[in-house]
């Protein structure tokens, strides 16, 4: 009886269901934020700096990556070694080096501008490195690190973000479709009460310490006199380092989480999984902190010239260069103004390739195998069902 | 019945005066007392740092090696200029700091105090930091010869070498003042005057200048090569003002944990942690704050805010330069790591080991307590229907006053106490016993401006005529005030006079323990007998004692055993008076003749007017 069930299950599934492939992101963003101000703060100025090191060397690009600085301890008059920052006494990577792109630097890391940069309400001046600019296909990700406590933390030893704040700005980043997943990251003290206020879906949160309990650096270097990185950071990077190696990597965040000791921390990590829809076995940890490998193609206005021509070739179009090109730009130039506003108004239809139909049999033979191939599967059910009665 | 008030305060005053009494009594046991609990465990505190961007200890310190080599050749070089006058000696220093490459700076300065001439000739040289903003420096400092005259050889030769050593180092983040200065008293403040553009007319202006001074540490290291074992941080400023508690703990921290070197405070060579030990460090701070001189060239920075210690080599061990210049770099890289002001920690405190202090919130009330003892038995005096001129009630208020407490044991009739209303009785005659006291505290610049006026050679002798003046004035005034005012109105005046007195002494201590805790606690404690040292007629065995008791605790007592204490003559202790208030601005001098001293005077003429009475017979 349940045969034709089956059936069925198993002639659906030849059906090319475009809707159900939606569920992947196509792009990656980092926000990395260190809040605190002075040259004893070293450290968090090198736990963000190895985060974006991390991320970047994981593949999300500098655009993608809104970087925000409260201080520029690498230029203090108190570096030892001027120009760098390190994240370790053997300080064998200047995080520092090349190739750093701060978007938001000193006195510009303020409340208001982290959450004007999450929930896009930037005055209209504001360059494209400075936006969060993101969509409802966008995992994001975000690291904090600063002076902290029971649900606050504090920004340039001025000002403080709640948790509530920081809950109410990730809602409207919901309302405004403008992530499909977040992974967010805190390293202070008290750091778990931080991400305790959440209520937007599909968030996940983790942090470096209970209510109650400091996060503690890991090591000072003794020349440059300060400590260089926090505990929490460390053990996540040493993970990082250690076993994502490349995008392609397949560990996921549950065996990220599963790494953290909090022996080792001296603090409680916590984990908030209860917004997130996703088995954490299944979450890639590159889902967040790498690049995107899977491609979409929505045909924006762009031409794409060579890749198109063989595919069009591939697919049995016998056409030439100089053909090609006169499809995508010929005729355009002979428009009429009005044509060309109408052209501008529908810039973004696809015409060109409407041109490249050399074969109209060829076609004609298409409909018919597909209007064939609907017959059988017709036909497949109504034998199914014969056989179910029988 | 038992809801009824047993007494009617109104009708029976003796219960008010009672009262004031026993809390006057306890109030200065309590504060006593409390003092004496604050070396406890349970009382003070462990030190800690409280200000986050010094992480002191936290960096390498790597003078050593060949700076060592360096360091014993301006030792030589400073032994061969030792008996040199300080204007070659100046010169010397300035080529010196030129050769490194720095900055330099001379400065001429001249004081007069007690009749001698103190001159000098300051040396410096500023190293600007390389990428620093020339708004903030901090001060390493060396006297040539420090506050016992020694010629400081380790002290100024560490100096000159850490000046070539610092300038090598492109992490400063301030500029850093090298500063030798002739001696340990004159020389520092005329240094630290200039620089504020605060300095007299016989002191040079200085001709290089960085920004705001954020710490002084100076090295005194003196005498011949020789090996030390301890630090012994010394921390008292003018006026019993203090540095920030942080610089204290940094350093300790420093030199005890990073360079495992021995810090002592207050002389206190053999700490073992002991409650006897930490409350004569205690006590030991508390008389050098008391007396508000200065104990090192540290002590001229602390009243413009400038947070500054001394570092003094101690005794015979195996510490070198090299140690000591350790911990001077370690210390400086934590001063460097300022970003604002020393603000954290405390400026008032009592220091009882090199990790152990109490604040001001927990010592502030035993000097308060000792003054709150002070008004309290003005207030009471007051209350008291002796205060009142009027016939009738002279004899009720003597007997009323033979029922006092301190008295029980010598008085033998023992009358019922006297029912007194408050508002009843004649009004209280206030012109005489203000102007009494009005009259003696002016007289309290006398002394003053004489002290600060002549000269050491005839500063013994004036002093002794002057005792004498004391000893013999208020008897005279007592017995002119006798012979001119009406008997009835004699008590009350001086009943009255020894009131206001006190309640000008019980607030201006209370004040003045906001200041400079220790001298107005000391002052409170010699000025105990003024609360019970009254004028008694008809008993003079007793006036006798009081007067006694009085003499025991004047201000000249205080001198002699101040001299007493640190070894030295009367004048000595004047001249030093003297060269502090024209030199440091030290307020001591005025504080003791323009508020203690009137107060002890007043106290003497009542008790005086005892005798007076009973030989004149207007005592009834």
């Amino acid at each position: 009886m349940k045969l034709a069930n089956w059936g069925s299950l198993a002639l659906l599934s030849l059906f090319p269901s475009s809707c159900l492939a939606h569920s992947q992101h196509t792009s990656n963003w980092a926000v990395l934020v260190s809040t605190s101000r002075f040259w004893f703060n070293y450290r968090h100025l090198a736990n963000v700096l190895s985060m974006y090191r991390t991320v970047k060397r994981l593949g999300i690009p500098d655009s993608q990556i809104i970087l925000m600085l409260s201080d520029d301890v690498a230029c203090n008059p108190r570096n030892t070694f001027p120009g760098t920052v390190y994240n370790n006494a053997d300080r064998a990577i200047d995080l520092y080096g090349d190739n750093i792109e701060v978007d938001y630097r000193g006195y510009e890391v303020t409340v208001e501008n982290f959450i004007r940069l999450l929930t896009d309400r930037v005055p209209p001046d504001t360059p494209r490195s400075k936006r969060l600019l993101t969509d409802d296909r966008s995992n994001i990700f975000i690291y904090m690190t600063g002076h902290g406590g029971n649900e606050f933390l504090k920004f340039q030893d001025a000002e403080e973000i709640s948790a509530f704040d920081i809950a109410d700005a990730f809602q409207q980043m919901f309302e405004k479709k403008r992530y499909n997943e977040m992974l967010f990251m805190i390293d202070t003290c008290q750091a778990n009460t931080m991400y305790s206020k959440f209520y937007s879906p599909n968030i996940l949160a983790t942090g470096s310490s209970e209510l109650d309990q400091s996060s503690y650096s890991h090591h000072a270097d003794n020349d440059v006199g300060v400590a260089v990185i926090d505990r929490y950071t460390y053990f996540n990077l040493e993970y990082l380092e250690t076993h994502v190696k490349n995008a392609s990597s397949k560990h996921t965040l549950a065996d990220l989480f599963s790494s953290y000791d909090p022996v080792k921390i001296a603090s409680t990590p916590g984990i908030r999984t209860d917004l997130f829809r996703r088995d954490l076995s299944e979450v890639l940890i590159t889902d967040f902190l790498g690049n995107v490998q899977s491609v979409e193609v929505d045909g924006d206005g762009m031409i794409l010239d060579e890749d198109l021509l063989a595919l069009a070739r591939s697919a049995g179009y016998n056409i030439t260069e100089q053909e090609w090109k006169d499809a995508m730009t010929g005729g355009y130039h002979e428009k009429t103004q009005e044509e060309r506003d109408t052209v501008v108004g529908e810039q973004r239809t696809w015409e060109g390739p409407a041109r490249v139909h050399k074969h109209p049999e060829a076609d004609f033979w298409r409909n018919v195998m597909s209007a064939g191939a609907v017959g059988v599967c017709l036909l497949g059910y109504w034998v199914f069902s014969m056989i179910d009665k029988v | 019945m038992a809801l009824r008030v047993p007494v009617n305060l109104r009708k029976n005053l003796s219960v008010v005066l009672y009262a004031f009494q026993g809390l006057s009594i306890v109030a200065v046991i309590v504060g006593l007392a409390s003092l004496l609990l604050l070396p406890l465990d349970e009382y003070s505190r462990r030190t800690y740092i409280s200000e986050n961007a010094l992480l002191p200890g936290q960096v390498h310190a790597y003078f050593g090696g060949s700076e060592q080599n360096i360091v014993r050749a301006f030792r030589r070089e400073v032994d061969l200029l030792g008996n040199s006058t300080s204007d070659v000696v100046a010169e010397r220093m300035a080529e010196i700091f030129r050769s490194a490459g720095l900055k330099v700076g001379k400065q001429r300065y001249s004081y007069k105090a007690a009749g001698g001439e103190y001159t000098g000739e300051n040396v410096y040289a500023v190293l600007h930091a390389p990428r620093g903003d020339a708004t903030e420096a901090i001060v390493l400092c060396a006297p040539w010869r420090n506050i016992d005259h020694l010629l400081n050889e380790g002290g100024v030769a560490l100096t000159l070498a850490l000046s070539r050593y610092f300038k090598r180092w492109s992490l400063w983040s301030k500029d850093i003042i090298f500063l030798i200065s002739s001696d340990a008293r004159a020389g520092p403040q005329a240094w630290v005057d200039a620089y504020h553009d605060l300095h007299g007319e016989n002191i040079q202006s200085l001709s290089v200048k960085s920004g705001a001074i954020q710490g002084v540490v100076v090295v005194d290291y003196p005498g011949a090569y020789h090996r030390f074992e301890s630090l012994h941080i010394i921390y008292d400023g003018i006026n019993g003002q203090l540095p920030n508690l942080d610089l204290i703990n940094t350093a300790v921290q420093i030199s005890r944990d990073q360079m495992g070197l021995r810090t002592d405070l207050q002389e206190m060579w053999n700490h073992d942690d002991s409650y006897r030990h930490r409350l004569r460090t205690m006590l030991r701070g508390m008389v050098n704050q008391a007396l508000g001189h200065s104990t090192g060239p540290h002590s001229s920075f602390i009243p413009y805010h400038i947070d500054a210690i001394t570092l003094a080599a101690h005794g015979n061990g195996w510490h070198d330069e090299g140690s000591l210049g350790r911990t001077v770099e370690s210390l400086f890289r934590s001063l460097n790591n300022l970003l604002e002001h020393f603000h954290q920690s405390f400026f008032f405190y009592l220091l009882m080991a090199p990790k152990r202090f109490v604040s001001i919130g927990t010592y502030l009330p035993s000097a308060m307590l000792l003054a709150v003892g002070l008004t309290l038995t003005a207030i009471r005096l007051w209350v008291d229907p002796r205060s009142r001129s009027g016939e009738e009630k002279v004899e009720n208020a003597e007997k009323s006053e033979k029922s006092e407490k301190d008295e029980k044991a010598k008085e033998d009739d023992k009358k019922p106490v006297e029912v007194v209303a408050i508002d009843s009785g004649p009004k209280r005659e206030l012109f005489l016993p203000m102007s009494i006291v009005i009259g003696v505290h002016f007289c309290g610049v006398i002394p003053f401006a004489v002290f600060n006026s002549i000269d050491y050679k005839s500063m013994a002798s004036v002093f002794y005529i002057f005792i004498a003046t004391s000893v013999i004035l208020p008897t005279l005034i007592s017995i002119l005030i006798t012979l001119t005012a009406s008997p009835h109105r004699l008590l009350p005046a001086f009943h009255l006079s020894r009131c206001f007195s006190l309640l000008f002494l019980g607030m201006f201590l209370s004040t003045l323990a906001t200041l400079n805790f220790s001298l107005s606690f000391l002052i409170g404690l010699f000025s105990l007998p003024l609360t019970f040292a009254r004028t008694t007629p008809k008993s003079i065995p007793l006036a006798l004692v009081n007067s006694i008791l009085l003499q025991l605790t004047s201000p000249f007592a205080a001198l002699f055993a101040v001299a007493g204490y640190w070894g030295l003559g009367v004048e000595d202790i004047l001249k030093e008076a003297s060269f502090g208030w024209w030199v440091w601005g030290m307020w001591t001098p005025v504080v003791v003749w323009c508020v203690w001293w009137p107060a002890w005077v007043v106290g003497r003429i009542s008790v005086d007017s005892s005798f007076v009475m009973a030989v004149t017979g207007k005592s009834s």
